[in-house]
């Protein structure tokens, strides 16, 4: 396990995020990339004819289930890039909410306007952002106001355009970067005005409190985690 | 401040003099003529109404509406309908709004790509003509998309953006097979919790030129009046388009029965109670004024 740096630690308490570049690389981000293009696309008639019945959003999609479709999708949940520091953010107490494998259309705007996800009483919820394709500025990157997880930070407005966020700070990057950060901290997806869709997966995770996830939500892939880490991760024994 | 109804219907038994289509909820016997609004109005004290053509989009079905115009032209203004499929919608549009009173179209469909993904050229889609048109001539655009369609409205509003865009009932765009009559001869439209239109409709706030009904809660709530259900997503509208470009209206006759036209002169009151004064008459009506330029009374 690759414990955060002193460095990194301050950062990750003063700022809310840390980018780990080249977290996933060689073969098993070629797994990964495969694996998703491949659900992707047979996902995708699926999802279509969802957003005709009024049942799914228009501007984005998640291959449902990832978990059980592929092993990648799981050996990216303790990967050992970014794992370690998030085990030491939670003190060694980390339980899985649940991937988002997030295919986004170009669009003239973004899907979603900044917003934090959680409150300051919510116990500390952690999202990692991976990369699976390049994501060059101006296509979807992920943004942030570094500071702005911090419950004397604020108060923030909603601004009509992504760009006019106060102090933020956009995340382009390549294939394989991982960008994990505090979900109370102000985020969104920038505007994608290219024509490739950006494509990444969104590792849910959050500080374990009693009864959070039931051992049934990931009882599906009990088999793929034998070990006490993975099994506790998993929220598989209770 | 005129407080104006911003989306509703009337219509007269079918006849010779005024053809109309007929359904099972609008039979060829049933009327909800402009004297039976023109009371609940008066009672209510509302002063003008956009009143939106149904039953039919050829030029003799908006006979009714027409009539209606003309008789009361400072009480209201109209929409009218484009058939779908139209060889040449300008001139339908041009003869409908002939210093008639009807200042827009309302329409559902874009005739786009119905995959997001795919290369998006809106002269190739089917509406392009009537988007041109309205942007030469003025027209205001009353929608209500088609969930299938929401993803196209961008790419035509930046191609027009000086035309006037009213999203109908909340910005939602209901999906194939989830739209039904109620009990009470209302459309019921079955919506997720979970609020799918925030990642669409919501997001064309940026867009100047883009304005909302606050109106058609009956169809999408799961509770009775007020509809407190619905409260998010009212603040969500307010948030992102702000109080001036939100417009209230009833969507009469249908809410006639349950829960009355009164009430829904209350509803905005109801799920945005923080309004100031000021807010609460720009939605009631001066934003309608302003926007689809309402004569003075």
């Amino acid at each position: 396990m690759i414990l955060p740096t002193p460095e990194e630690k301050r950062q990750w308490e003063e700022e809310g995020y840390l980018v780990f570049e080249n977290a996933i690389q060689g073969e098993d981000l070629k797994r990964l990339q495969n694996a998703f293009d491949y659900w992707a696309d047979a996902c995708k008639e699926e999802w279509l004819d969802r957003v005709e019945a009024g049942e799914a959003v228009a501007t984005f999609y998640d291959i449902p289930n990832p978990l059980e479709k592929d092993p990648i999708f799981i050996d990216i949940i303790d990967y050992p890039s970014y794992y370690g520091a998030l085990m030491e953010f939670t003190d060694h107490d980390l339980i899985l909410l649940g991937p988002q494998v997030r295919t986004v259309a170009p669009w003239p705007v973004s899907y979603t306007g900044w917003h934090p996800d959680v409150g300051h009483s919510n116990p500390l919820h952690i999202k990692v952002q991976i990369y699976v394709n390049d994501v060059e500025p101006g296509s979807g990157e992920f943004g942030f106001v570094p500071g702005s997880h911090k419950p004397d930070a604020g108060p923030y407005t909603r601004p009509m355009r992504q760009e006019s966020m106060t102090g933020h700070k956009t995340f382009p990057g390549k294939a394989g970067t991982a960008i994990m950060f505090n979900s109370c901290g102000w985020h969104v997806s920038m505007d994608n005005h290219s024509d490739t869709p950006r494509k990444s997966i969104i590792l849910i995770y959050e500080k374990r409190t009693p009864g959070r996830i039931g051992p049934e939500q990931f009882a599906s892939i009990s088999a793929s985690c034998q070990t006490p880490e993975r099994r506790k991760l998993f929220s598989l024994d209770g | 401040m005129p407080r104006i109804d911003a989306h509703l219907h009337v219509f007269t038994k079918a006849s010779a003099e005024f053809p109309r289509e007929i359904s099972d909820v609008w039979p060829a016997d049933r009327e909800e003529p402009i004297e039976k609004l023109l009371g609940e109005m008066e009672k209510h004290q509302i002063d003008q109404a956009v009143l939106v053509q149904m039953a039919g989009a050829s030029i003799a079905n908006h006979r009714y509406l027409l009539q209606c115009l003309k008789e009361y032209p400072n009480r209201f203004l109209g929409i009218g309908l484009v058939p779908e499929g139209h060889p040449n919608p300008a001139d339908h549009m041009a003869e409908l709004t002939d210093n008639t009173g009807i200042i827009g179209f309302r329409f559902s469909t874009f005739g786009g790509p119905r995959d997001i993904f795919a290369k998006m050229d809106v002269r190739e889609f089917a509406a392009y003509p009537i988007w041109k048109c309205a942007a030469e001539r003025d027209y205001v655009l009353w929608l209500y998309p088609n969930a299938i369609n929401a993803h196209l409205l961008p790419y035509l509003i930046q191609e027009f953006p000086q035309v006037r865009i009213v999203l109908n009932h909340l910005a939602v765009c209901p999906g194939t097979g989830k739209f039904s009559w109620d009990e009470f001869g209302r459309p019921q439209v079955q919506v997720t919790g979970y609020n799918l239109f925030m990642h669409t409709t919501y997001r064309l706030a940026r867009f100047e030129n883009v304005n909302v009904h606050l109106s058609g809660q009956y169809a999408f709530s799961s509770e009775e009046f007020p509809y407190k259900d619905l409260a998010g997503w009212h603040h969500g509208l307010l948030g992102g388009f702000g109080a001036k470009r939100l417009m209230w209206a009833t969507d009469f006759p249908w809410i006639l029965e349950e829960p009355g036209y009164g009430k829904l002169t209350t509803v905005i009151e109801e799920l945005l109670p923080n309004l100031s004064e000021a807010e609460l008459a720009d939605i009631m009506g001066g934003n309608a004024k302003r926007i689809l330029r309402f004569p003075d009374l």
